[in-house]
């Protein structure tokens, strides 16, 4: 099972790990991991986040993401689900859920996709603080912990 | 005549870029742009952006069909 969503509307995270918990019975460990929306970097407090993507390439870059965590470990099932719009300090912003058998597939198939979206999938960040609006920059942190995969290949 | 797209910081300076143009390449009309938006034209040459034809990330040289869909894409931050 892998399912993709970009959904305005928040999301439920026991009903998500249920959903992988109950994909078989050959599921022996689930991983998940939320986003949340915090301050940004000693700035202060923000008053809202709001993001943005690319309707249509976001979804296949998703896909393409999920299906290499497939071909590089074995997994019973994957779930990613990313918010868009406005959302406010506290908020959920990113669900990954992996299934597997055993733990280090879920383990590391869940900070795979988590670190080649947040690198390669086309969302986009603005913050709002103190009546100015500013787009956030990427961050050269996020590309090493991606490219740390590219390095196993 | 191609389709036009700015996401994120490139959409700031975008504002007032007609939705289509007439180009063989994005270098083509990166070029185009930046002769009448030189702040977003200076944005573009800036080697962390890409640019997508379809949907597909492709070079700057790539040809272009009619009708192409090519979108100009900043360092994502999503997650």
């Amino acid at each position: 099972m892998n399912s993709l969503r970009i959904q305005a509307e928040d999301f439920d995270l026991a009903a998500e790990y249920q959903s992988l918990r109950q994909l078989s019975l050959a599921v022996g460990a689930v991983v998940t991991f939320t986003g949340l929306v915090r301050d940004f970097e000693g700035q202060g407090s923000i008053d809202s986040l709001s993001l943005q993507h690319y309707p249509g390439m976001t979804e296949k870059l998703l896909q393409e993401i999920v299906d290499q965590a497939n071909s590089r470990w074995n997994l019973l099932g994957t779930s990613v689900i990313h918010r868009v719009g406005k959302l406010l300090p506290c908020d959920q912003i990113v669900f990954v859920g992996v299934a597997s058998q055993h733990r280090a597939d879920a383990f590391e198939a869940a900070q795979f996709v988590m670190d080649y979206l947040k690198t390669k999938a086309t969302f986009w960040k603005k913050v709002e603080q103190d009546g100015q609006q500013y787009w956030v920059e990427s961050k050269d942190s996020d590309q090493a912990a991606s490219q740390r995969w590219a390095n196993d290949d | 005549m191609v389709n036009l797209l700015f996401f994120g910081r490139l959409g700031d300076f975008a504002a007032d870029v007609p939705a289509s143009i007439e180009a063989s390449t994005p270098a083509q009309i990166r070029e185009l742009l930046a002769a009448d938006f030189p702040a977003l034209g200076a944005e573009l040459h800036e080697p962390q952006v890409l640019v997508s034809v379809n949907q597909m990330i492709v070079s700057w040289n790539q040809k272009l069909a009619e009708g192409s869909e090519v979108a100009f894409l900043p360092p994502v931050t999503g997650g």
